[in-house]
């Protein structure tokens, strides 16, 4: 079978080999989906293999740790290779990252979920998401608010009690954690997301 | 025992010019990424998505009209590489694996394609961008997407693999499920087509 190439069929192949130019924001929503995927799987690991309340947290814990890591690793690099587009500082008014700003109406306090505002300071920012476990790591469930007179955007979540991880998305592209917030850190993988306790665990 | 790189897995075969595939000093070669990334190391699957990303997204935007739809065939061919790695055999070469994942995407996106385009009114898009003619080298350009898209889908999805990823025809096989000689034989043809169409076109 012939497959010869002549003039013609050299300068398509010229014209189609050039790699396309990357969009940063539509390669963190591939991670962002292998990360949430990646939370699914262990999510009904937990379910098959841990019946008690307290395993299934702690498992789920060190499933969104892995989660976040994932995303985290890639747009690390993604970071390092382009200049951050925002500069975000903390509040000069040390402030608990996680103010709980009431309960919601339940019968199982231990259960019900509970109101948590998250605030991050980046005058820059043109958007800014909070990403999670609690929202399948799914950069439209939580956009934040934000106050043009301090800089500041915020967010009020409902959550259940228990440990969550979690990272501000800035612009679409730069993953954070929660300046802050304890950081989930894992030894493996370098950098994690944010880690808040909601009621007792 | 430390197990023995299997550098066929990755990269002998890739184009000089892409430069993003080769691999730079001082960073592990891809079957050791794979190696990793099958083995539940997060930061490695990420670094294989770092390679082989652009490559396809060029696949992906060749075989599909919109770059959402391109984007998102990729981003659902990574989400199933990593749900499928536990049961890729190491044996296999990894390239001609992802692109089997990848232009199956593709041909199903192609056909969400087409069932939308059945809903668009006559006129409303036009089919491709039309050239305003004051640049040659876009008009080119633009006359080999036309001459492409006109291309039966297998047809471009065989000389897309041959000569723009510069799969061999028994990757190729691997990848389509179709055999070496039928391959050969979608090559040949999306090649006379091309070479018709384009002909006709420098004539004009």
């Amino acid at each position: 079978m012939i497959d010869e190439r002549d003039a013609v069929i050299d300068r398509v192949v010229e014209s189609l080999r050039p790699l396309p130019v990357v969009d940063d924001a539509a390669k963190a929503r591939l991670l962002i989906a292998v990360a949430a995927e990646r939370e699914r799987d262990r999510e009904s690991a937990m379910r098959r293999h841990a019946p008690h309340r307290m395993s299934r947290w702690i498992i789920r814990g060190t499933g969104v740790v892995a989660a976040a890591a994932l995303i985290g690793a890639i747009l690390l690099r993604n970071t390092q290779q382009t200049a951050a587009p925002v500069r975000t500082a903390v509040s000069p008014t040390p402030a608990p990252a996680v103010r709980l700003a009431g309960s919601d109406a339940g019968t199982d306090a231990e259960t019900a979920p509970q109101s948590v505002e998250l605030v991050l300071r980046a005058p820059s920012a043109s958007n800014v998401r909070v990403v999670g476990d609690f929202n399948g790591w799914d950069q439209d469930h939580a956009p934040m608010k934000r106050d043009a007179a301090s800089g500041l955007w915020s967010v009020t979540l409902s959550l259940r009690p228990g440990r969550h991880i979690y990272a501000f998305v800035v612009d679409d592209t730069l993953w954070m954690r929660d300046p802050r917030a304890p950081a989930a850190k894992d030894a493996d993988f370098g950098r994690p997301g944010s880690v808040m306790l909601v009621g007792r665990p | 025992m430390t197990r023995p790189h299997r550098l066929r897995l990755l990269g002998a075969r890739e184009p000089a010019e892409a430069a993003p595939l080769s691999v730079p000093s001082g960073e592990p070669p891809r079957s050791v990424l794979v190696h990793a990334a099958r083995g539940g190391d997060v930061r490695a699957f990420a670094a294989l998505v770092d390679a082989y990303y652009a490559r396809s997204l060029r696949f992906a935007l060749h075989m599909l009209a919109s770059r959402d739809d391109a984007e998102e065939a990729v981003q659902d061919t990574f989400v199933r590489v990593y749900k499928a790695l536990p049961k890729y055999e190491e044996r296999e070469a990894f390239e001609p694996w992802l692109f089997r994942i990848l232009a199956n995407r593709c041909r199903s996106a192609g056909a969400r394609e087409r069932r939308r385009a059945e809903f668009v009114e006559y006129g409303d898009v036009p089919e491709r961008p039309v050239s305003s003619g004051h640049d040659d080298a876009i008009a080119w350009r633009e006359e080999i997407g036309i001459a492409l898209a006109a291309l039966p889908e297998e047809q471009r999805e065989a000389f897309l693999m041959r000569h723009v990823e510069d799969l061999s025809y028994e990757d190729m096989s691997v990848a389509t499920g179709v055999g070496v000689s039928a391959l050969k034989m979608r090559v040949k043809r999306a090649c006379d087509a091309l070479r018709a169409r384009l002909t006709e076109v420098d004539r004009d």
